[in-house]
């Protein structure tokens, strides 16, 4: 209110005239010559509210930014009507300038004459007519304008990643670098996330593990790796709180290992008495109840699996504790923790999984031998996968014919409607690596589109089109491919329909499967838990899919990675880049959040608690009370949309700047 | 003359239910005699028209004021009632909104004209005869109150001093209002409701509430609806989210929807477009790869659930709504 109230005397009081300047801006000549001048100045100099026009030939110039802070100095009016372009032009521009006059920036209206009246007829007077029209509309709404203030709130700049990944990782050091603190949730017990299962990477067939190597080093012992608070086997549980100041309870389950304390020398894998199938190799071999996940993980600590330890389920065993050569660094004792953590921003990269083979039957997977997975394949190229990198069939002998199914499950309305786009150049890895390994094998691609974009992706391609074992064949519809092991033999039998409709058939010693890339499994559990929403394939959701993509709906919530939508590592390394862009550019140490003024208002003595708002915000800035009952608003992640102003039967909230009465005030000033 | 003040309490087009809300407060109906002078109540009392015009200006206290204006008459004496009364109160909803006398709003005067005096099986009129403002017999000009077009509110005729909502207002709010007169306790500004609440039903609801999401609706008769939960989440159309507070919610404690009687919400200017904003909102369609065309006819589905859609949404507020009466 103080602005206001400096102004002589009138301000707001019922029945007293308000003083309303109207500034109108010939824009060069954009607006001068396309109207009735004389006539509009004329028209809205006698209109009820105005007490005075003025002519400006460029108001957002310096000059005429000048001219209206010292004319609205000296006039001292009570509200302003700036007749001139769009406000999403001016504006701001325009509130700066009250601001500089020591006038409330809110007690301004533009009315847009240029793209709402002069550029939309060739007529002067039509023009000139409803030029008139919105000036009257908006000097009547700008009366009903209230004072409003932009105010700040202190923020916490920390981090809460979701998921160590490269997205994750790449994001949780460039944080961590800039001086500020990440807490890194993994849900497994180690990082790294799916690439640190390949041996090699496409495009340019560097070893996967090495690659990772030097960013995961850096995270657990690097310069900066104390600002980086690492949770494997750690889930979120609960995000409550809002942009600046979130709070996160995290659940860490046991490793039983101390990681402070171990120091990964592997002498207690030998004696432990329990085999469990390793899933980290999707279960193509076993290793022990206590052990890595694979050679090389890291951190570098074992763990127990608690399901199978023989401690865990009522025996009395401790072998890996007597064969460990460190005091204390097996830790039985470990519990469940509920940590809790204040953060500034968070982001989720989580990552994706494969499509479920078993939804497509007819590509026999779980029933014909040797069919795989591309992650299980994968598993099999690595050297420190089951078969130490052979590309053999368990127990059996290399093949001698490979047949890879691109397009699994992807671009298919039945199963998932988009191309996942990782699958060509997965496909056209494995050629190369099984050409390289053992020459001269067959072959055979069966895909429904080629997708190879980018300045890096042909070669792979290339080579696989060049190599003369290769075949391609393109089909239709997934299920014109029928995969099965015919009467007693060890290899398996493809019959397929191609896309011109001849039919055919070959054996194959060894089947990969492309299967599509989906949103990981809980996601919608942590979409829930987190406030934002999944799109329509369940991966979760960008505020715009070109704008915006590494932000999700709810504000300081950001997104990086697979989980996002299917993507190589390069782009989920790109959008980690960006969402570490956006954080430490938003959550700055030292610097307030700034929050609009412009945000929805809850009446709490009109509200009756019905929920409908609560239902409709699109951005998760409505609360209700425990105790009252009653709704509030969230200015700071309100974006001011009205969509719950609208909806609220019982008219309690209000949409400031976009009250009731301003556009009610409005409609009838433009239809006097 | 007693020396206590007087208490006057009109129907103008109005169904008697106020009245019986009025004796409805029990025995305390004997103290409001002890303190007034309950001098005028056509339904009750004998009182004529020319004792009130004999009155002094403002000789009257307090004149609950039941009843739309849907005639001369009733238009006559809210101007009478006006000039008599030192307070004037907009009792229950049809003086206070229109309430049902309103929907005829939705209809032209001939109409009904037409289907009461004519165009009605239980009617044996062959030569249409229709009741007329004025009529000459050989014994001199006899006159009937005018129909109007349109019924309005008593605030749309004259200034009324408070709104007590409600068809029939509550016992207990009307209670809690004389109780105030009587008392002699400030009332609040001029314009005021009282006797009610200024939020909406839902505040007064005992039933759980959750977040709203609507697949489908239900009438009444269609659903044996769960005692505890919200009915609007359950797909019934209940007006309690776009309806005053101040009932105290009985007909959701007999598992029955609000029907909107107690109005209008503060905070709004039309009861009916609250209520199709906040159903629009939470009326919920799986679009996921849909066809606008396919979008618009599965929300049509759910919509054609409801009959009537101004004598769901407008019951009680045809005639102070923002349209207040269908146009031509
Ligand atoms: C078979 C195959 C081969 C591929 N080969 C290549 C290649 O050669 N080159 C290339 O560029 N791309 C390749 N890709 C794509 C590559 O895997 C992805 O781009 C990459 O994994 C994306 O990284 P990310 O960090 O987003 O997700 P991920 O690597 O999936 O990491 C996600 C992490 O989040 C963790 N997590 C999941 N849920 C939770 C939770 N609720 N809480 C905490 N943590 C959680 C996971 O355990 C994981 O550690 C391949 C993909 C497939 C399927």
């Amino acid at each position: 209110m103080e602005n206001n109230a400096q102004h002589e005397g009138n301000h707001g009081g019922q029945g007293e005239k308000l003083k309303t300047s109207v500034y109108f801006c010939r824009c060069g000549s954009n607006i001068a010559s396309r109207l009735n001048e004389n006539a509009a100045l004329l028209k809205i100099e006698c209109q009820r509210d105005v007490s005075k026009v003025k002519a400006v030939n460029l108001l957002c110039s310096e000059e005429g930014k000048e001219f209206l802070k010292n004319d609205i100095m000296e006039d001292r009016p009570d509200r302003v009507v700036i007749a001139a372009c769009s406000p999403r032009e001016h504006e701001l521009t325009f509130r700066g300038v009250l601001r500089d006059a020591d006038m409330n920036p809110y007690l301004m209206q533009m009315a847009n004459i240029r793209e709402q009246a002069v550029w939309v007829t060739e007529d002067i007077d039509e023009a000139t007519e409803k030029a008139v029209r919105l000036v009257r509309a908006a000097v009547s709404r700008v009366q009903k304008h209230e004072p409003l203030e932009e105010h700040e709130i202190e923020v916490c700049p920390d981090v809460l990643i979701i998921g160590a990944g490269p997205a994750g990782m790449k994001a949780a050091l460039s944080i961590a670098q800039s001086g500020r603190k990440a807490v890194l949730v993994e849900k497994t017990p180690v990082v790294g996330g799916m690439p640190v299962l390949y041996e090699e990477i496409f495009p340019n067939l560097e070893c996967g593990p090495c690659m990772l190597e030097p960013m995961m080093d850096e995270i657990l012992h690097g310069e900066y790796s104390s600002n980086i608070e690492l949770l494997t086997l750690s889930e979120v549980d609960e995000l409550l709180g809002f942009y600046g100041n979130f709070v996160a309870r995290i659940r860490k389950t046991p490793r039983y290992v101390d990681m402070d304390k171990c120091i990964g020398c592997a002498e207690c894998f030998e004696p432990c008495p329990v085999q469990v199938r390793n899933t980290f190799n999707f279960g193509l071999d076993v290793k022990k109840a206590i052990s890595f996940p694979f050679l090389g993980a890291l951190p570098n600590a074992p763990y127990i699996d608690s399901r199978k330890c023989l401690r865990f389920i009522g025996e009395e065993c401790t072998m890996c504790r007597e064969s460990c050569p460190i005091e204390g660094a097996i830790a039985y004792e470990q519990e469940e923790e509920m940590i809790e953590r204040k953060v500034g921003a968070v982001l989720v990269a989580v990552g994706a999984d494969l499509y479920d083979p078993t939804n497509i039957p007819n590509l026999g997977y779980g029933k014909a031998l040797g069919v795989y997975t591309s992650m299980e394949f994968e598993r099999l190229l690595s050297s420190n996968g089951p078969t130490e990198g052979k590309i053999k069939n368990m127990g059996g002998s290399p093949p001698s014919s490979v047949c890879i199914v691109h397009c699994a499950g992807s671009l298919d309305e039945n199963h998932k409607e988009y191309c996942s786009g990782i699958c060509c150049q997965t496909a056209f890895k494995f050629n190369h690596m099984i050409e390289s390994q053992l020459p001269g094998t067959r072959i055979i691609h069966l895909y429904k589109e080629l997708v190879i974009p980018g300045k890096d992706d042909f070669s792979l391609h290339h080579e696989a089109k060049d190599n003369p074992n290769a075949e391609f064949v393109r089909y239709e519809d997934i299920r014109d491919i029928n995969i099965y092991t015919p009467g007693e033999q060890e290899n398996v039998q493809v019959d397929y329909r191609d896309a011109s409709g001849r039919e055919g058939s070959f054996m194959a010693d060894m089947v990969v499967l492309c299967m599509a890339l989906t949103p990981p499994a809980g996601s919608e559990e942590l979409a829930l838990k987190l406030g934002i929403p999944l799109d329509s394939s369940g991966f979760f959701e960008e505020l715009h899919g070109r704008l915006d993509s590494v932000q999700s709906k709810v504000k300081g919530v950001y997104l990086a990675g697979t989980c996002r939508s299917p993507m190589d590592i390069q782009k989920a390394l790109d959008q980690s880049m960006a969402s570490a862009g956006y954080i430490l550019s938003g959550l700055v140490v030292g610097r307030k959040l700034e929050v609009k003024p412009t945000v929805a208002e809850v009446d709490a003595d009109r509200c009756g608690g019905c929920r409908i708002c609560v239902s409709v915000c699109p951005f998760k800035a409505v609360e209700i009370d425990g105790e009252t009952g009653k709704s509030s608003v969230n200015a700071v992640l309100c974006q001011g949309c009205g969509t719950c102003v609208a909806a609220c039967p019982s008219g309690a909230i209000k949409g400031n700047h976009f009250t009731r009465e301003e556009i009610l005030a409005e409609i009838i000033g433009g239809l006097r | 003359m007693s020396e206590k003040p007087k208490l006057a309490m009109y129907w103008a087009s109005s169904c008697g239910g106020c009245e019986i809300a009025l004796v409805n407060i029990h025995e305390m109906i004997l103290d409001v005699d002890a303190v007034f002078d309950f001098m005028f109540c056509p339904c009750l009392l004998d009182t004529k028209i020319k004792d009130i015009k004999a009155l002094e200006d403002k000789a009257i206290t307090l004149t609950l004021f039941n009843g739309a204006i849907r005639t001369t008459e009733n238009e006559e004496m809210a101007h009478l009632l006006r000039r008599k009364s030192e307070v004037l109160v907009a009792f229950g909803s049809c003086a206070h909104e229109g309430c049902i006398p309103g929907l005829a709003n939705l209809h032209r005067s001939e109409d009904f004209l037409e289907s009461i005096y004519v165009d009605n099986p239980t009617i044996d009129n062959p030569e249409s005869t229709y009741p007329l403002p004025e009529c000459d017999m050989p014994e001199g000009t006899l006159s009937l109150p005018e129909f109007y077009d349109r019924v309005s509110t008593l605030a749309q005729v004259t200034d009324v001093d408070y709104f007590i909502p409600g068809c029939p207002p509550e016992p207990h709010q009307v209670r809690a209002v004389l109780q105030a007169v009587m008392s002699g306790e400030d009332l609040p500004p001029r314009g005021s409701v009282l006797g009610a609440g200024s939020a909406i039903v839902c505040e007064e609801c005992a039933r759980v509430k959750a977040d709203k999401k609507i697949t489908r609706l239900y009438r009444t008769y269609e659903i044996q609806p769960d005692t505890e939960a919200c009915l609007l989440e359950q797909g019934i159309l209940c007006m309690g989210v776009a309806t005053r507070s101040g009932c105290g919610a009985p007909c959701l404690e007999a598992n029955m929807p609000c029907t909107g009687c107690y109005g209008t919400p503060e905070g709004s200017m039309d009861q009916g477009a609250r209520m199709s904003a906040a159903l629009g909102s939470i009326i919920e369609v799986d679009g996921k790869g849909l066809s606008e065309d396919e979008l618009a006819r599965r929300f049509n589905k759910i919509l054609d659930h409801i009959p009537d859609y101004a004598g769901l949404f407008y019951k009680y507020s045809m005639s102070s709504s923002i349209m207040k009466a269908r146009r031509k």
